[in-house]
């Protein structure tokens, strides 16, 4: 009996459930309707709105500040440094948030993402309708891909509009920067391209205490290189002691496209055209190119003679183990960023190995992998190419926004973001020169130059391009500024400048940069570890997969975009 | 019979209710949670027919080509998620296979120790490595599996052999992932057996030691056959699991080396969808992985019904 009561009312409680569910099905249509159709005006007023608006604008802003207080929020990169400062709160953003108030009357909320995540930590804020106003990522497939699905305001007449009031944005960004990612058919914007005030990109680090001992010099071709590389190798007794079975003569990561950039670029054709780069060079790692296969193979055969770290595939973004053994200085070679060796003050590489292993143990910038033409030829970065600024459509204020990036433009601002105060974060040195010396609290700056705050502005600039110069040696506290100096030079010397092929959109690049970027690591990685005998089939089965996922849509919209723009040429105009 | 019982129920509904009502007051927050998130979430299953945008609404997106079915032809024509489709089913298939067994033997085991203080003691250690999150797992297996500096290669390379690539070679790679499965679940997955065999009537053992039963004829004829309908009943879900399983384990011991063997379907979703932005073609695929989890339920509860075992329902 009571059996058969349980079982009526499982039975309405299913009947229930179902209406429920269908109610609350219908509740969420409801309620997601209006706020579909809600943001659906919003983008086109944006749109629609903004030359109407043209007369309006005036009488919004008086003496550059609106009548009523404005609000926006502002994307900010949180990179979980040990002992770094609250990116939401600290001594910049209060001078940010105080400007911004004064000169415009905007009040700005920084939001923080984690730096290592940042495409999928957007991906969810705009999915959620709840991303920052202002957005920054590396990454401008993303952009397409959000711009694609209707998530991204077009900047076109706003930045044409609002032009008057953000002279500092013109100024700094110029029209190439501004105009970087406008579509040479629709004519759209979805983005802003940040400029790159420092052009470096990767060198080539070894131990100079190593090479003492074994009273060697700094190699200067491929071939010294890898004998240097053997060396260390056979030495390791010597060079590591006990612990001679940690040596690693040559370090890499799961991102050998990055770490090995100068021996690939060596191996690249001197006079490749612009149109074969370009076909090729969705992959900033260059995996499709012609003659990585060679540098590759070069990789591989170190890895097989054990002149390379044999477990840095299994180590993903992020991680510190690789860095942990550099500053534990068992490590003899590596490849990165030209000033990785001097970041992060205290706690750089640098400052380790001196305190780890002996006050003459350090890294020096080499120079040594030549092409064919005997140059040292090593990419550099463009001066944009950098950080991409958008704006997502739940933005409802472009103009504060637009405020926004005038005012983190202006050579007080970048100053200021980028040197701290006096006596805290800089000492002027007798030339003139700001010397960046160790911060504390408040004042600790958690990415190089700040990056994260100039985000219109990569590098030092410091509101002035001589003082720039001048300074760029000692911008990394603790550090010597010879040594610094010397990468600044090594990373410049052939340097070859990135063009901007801007065809428009290539449909093929969305929405697959993150399936593509990780097969390129796969391919790089396998190909880097697989037997001499196997490398051939593993690499061309990896180039197979990545151009099967993608890769070749890409190669072919691309080269049928060049047609269509350049016709024959082999060259940019 | 049926007659009486209708009217009394009538009355009895009433009483009981009023006797009972908080209990089912209890039952509304876990209904109430399944209604929330297992069930309001199924009208975004739509978006595997749409085409997805991020600002629209999902009634509002255009139906996807091809009828809809736009997505589920781009899914197989997808190499990687053929990839993902075969690797989901071999991983999960030896699971099965070496993991399934693992906690019964187990239980087999502990139930024959005598010593009732050191049988707590074994079974508690056992369970522990449940309660550690697959991320910790994998720095435990490369701090001790890593060919270069993980102790394992370490005391190998002392010994003279030569460092054996666990965690950077398909194969092996294979064997560390269903071992440390293996290793994480067997303690946690006897305990069910566990209380499966302390239901057995102890006078069954009593008589067959009468008539002459030794441990392991005890073990064959009545310790088995007393726990077969929780076996039955745990191997039908695992079945319906076939197409399923977590996310965070492939995912923790994934690398660049292993992808081709080590992407599953989860971690697929994950990339290509939430990384990826393309929700509609995983949505797509997730769809897929759930239709076939049920047949494979189903098939299982069917076939056991057949066997003369009870289903799960």
């Amino acid at each position: 009996m009571k059996k058969k009561v349980l079982s009526m009312f499982l039975a309405s409680a299913m009947a229930l459930s179902i209406v429920a569910c269908g109610s609350s099905n219908g509740g969420a249509a409801t309620e997601s309707q209006p706020a579909a159709t809600e943001a659906a005006p919003a983008a086109t007023e944006t749109q629609a709105e903004a030359p109407a608006a043209e007369p309006e604008t005036a009488s919004e802003l008086t003496d550059g500040k609106f009548a009523d207080t404005r609000k926006i929020t502002v994307e900010i990169y949180d990179r979980g440094n040990d002992g770094g400062s609250d990116p939401e709160n600290n001594m910049y953003t209060e001078y940010i948030k105080k400007g911004m108030l004064e000169e415009h009357n905007v009040e700005v909320t920084f939001k923080k993402v984690p730096r290592w995540t940042e495409v999928d930590d957007i991906n969810n804020l705009l999915a959620a309708g709840e991303a920052p106003d202002i957005c920054v990522t590396y990454s401008y497939p993303t952009v397409l891909t959000y711009a694609q699905m209707g998530g991204v305001i077009d900047l076109s007449e706003l930045i044409e509009q609002y032009k008057a009031d953000t002279p500092n944005l013109w100024a700094w960004l110029g029209d190439q920067n501004m105009l970087w990612d406008k579509d040479p058919k629709t004519g759209t914007v979805w983005a802003l391209e940040g400029r790159r005030a420092e052009q470096q990109r990767i060198v080539t680090f070894v131990r100079q205490d190593w090479l003492d001992k074994l009273n060697m010099k700094a190699p200067t071709t491929t071939q010294e290189f890898e004998d240097m590389l053997i060396a260390f190798r056979d030495n390791a007794d010597t060079l590591l002691g006990k612990d001679a079975s940690k040596m690693v003569p040559f370090s890499t990561s799961y991102d050998v496209g990055w770490r090995a950039s100068n021996i690939i670029t060596s191996f690249m054709d001197p006079n490749i055209t612009d149109k074969e780069y370009y076909i090729n060079g969705f992959d900033d790692r260059a995996v499709t190119q012609a003659a990585t296969k060679d540098a590759v193979k070069l990789l591989n055969k170190w890895y097989n003679e054990d002149l390379m770290w044999k477990d840095f595939a299994l180590y993903g973004s992020g991680d510190t183990t690789e860095d942990d053994m550099i500053k534990a200085g068992y490590v003899g070679a590596f490849q990165h960023n030209w000033d990785y060796v001097f970041r992060n003050g205290e706690d750089a590489i640098n400052s380790n190995l001196q305190r780890n292993v002996g006050e003459d143990a350090k890294f020096v910038p080499v120079d040594c992998f030549q092409n064919s033409e005997g140059k040292y030829a090593k990419w550099l970065y463009s001066s944009a190419g950098d950080r991409k600024l958008f704006f997502p459509t739940t933005n409802t204020e472009p103009l504060a926004s637009l405020l926004y990036l005038d005012f983190i433009s202006k050579p007080e601002t970048i100053k200021y973001l980028q040197a701290g105060e006096e006596g805290v974060t800089h000492e002027v040195l007798d030339s003139g020169a700001i010397q960046i010396i160790a911060a504390e609290g408040d004042a600790i700056q958690n990415s190089g130059k700040n990056i994260d705050y100039t985000i219109t502005c990569n590098g030092t600039y410091f509101g002035d391009q001589k003082l720039a110069d001048l300074s760029i040696a000692y911008g990394y506290a603790g550090q010597d500024p010879e040594l610094v100096s010397a990468a600044d030079k090594i990373s410049k010397a052939d340097g070859l400048e990135p063009k901007n092929v801007n065809v428009g959109v290539i449909e093929a690049e969305a929405g697959v940069g993150d399936t593509l970027s990780a097969k390129r690591d796969q391919v790089y990685d396998q190909a880097v570890v697989a037997s001499e005998a196997d490398f051939d089939s593993v690499w061309e089965a990896g180039i197979a997969d990545y151009l099967s996922a993608g890769g070749q849509a890409i190669i072919d919209e691309r080269t049928a975009k060049w047609a269509e723009y350049f016709g024959d040429s082999d060259m940019l105009p | 019979m049926s007659k009486q019982a209708g009217t009394r129920s009538k009355v009895s509904f009433g009483v009981y209710m009023k006797k009972y009502w908080q209990l089912y007051a209890m039952l509304a927050l876990p209904l109430i949670y399944l209604l929330v998130f297992k069930y309001a979430p199924m009208i975004y299953v739509q978006i595997a027919f749409k085409k997805y945008s991020l600002v629209e609404s999902v009634w509002k997106l255009p139906i996807a080509a091809n009828h809809g079915w736009e997505y589920f032809i781009k899914a197989f024509q997808n190499n990687d998620f053929k990839y993902a489709l075969r690797n989901t089913l071999t991983l999960n298939l030896l699971d099965l296979i070496f993991g399934f067994p693992a906690p019964i033997i187990f239980a087999l085991i502990l139930n024959e120790l005598c010593f009732q203080r050191y049988k707590k003691v074994v079974q508690t250690i056992a369970y522990m490595p449940h309660f550690l999150s697959w991320v910790i797992i994998y720095s435990l297996a490369l701090q001790l599996l890593a060919p270069n500096d993980g102790l394992v290669n370490m005391v190998i390379a002392k010994l003279g052999g030569t460092a054996i690539p666990f965690l950077n070679d398909e194969a092996h790679w294979i064997g560390s992932y269903i071992g440390f499965g293996i290793w994480q679940n067997f303690g946690w997955g006897s305990i069910v057996y566990l209380a499966s065999i302390a239901g057995i009537n102890p006078e069954l053992y009593e008589a067959a030691a009468v008539d002459g039963a030794g441990r392991f004829r005890k073990m064959w004829h009545i310790t088995l056959p007393g726990i077969k309908p929780t076996i039955v009943v745990l191997l039908i879900m695992s079945l319906g699991n076939i197409l399923g399983g977590g996310f965070d384990r492939p995912f923790a011991f994934q690398n660049n080396l292993v992808m081709k063997v080590a992407d599953v379907i989860a971690t697929y979703v994950y990339r290509v969808g939430i990384k990826g932005l393309q929700f509609s073609l995983t949505t797509a695929v997730g769809l897929f992985q759930s239709v076939v989890g049920v047949f494979f339920l189903l098939m299982a509860n069917f076939i056991s019904r057949r066997l003369g075992e009870r289903g799960i329902w």
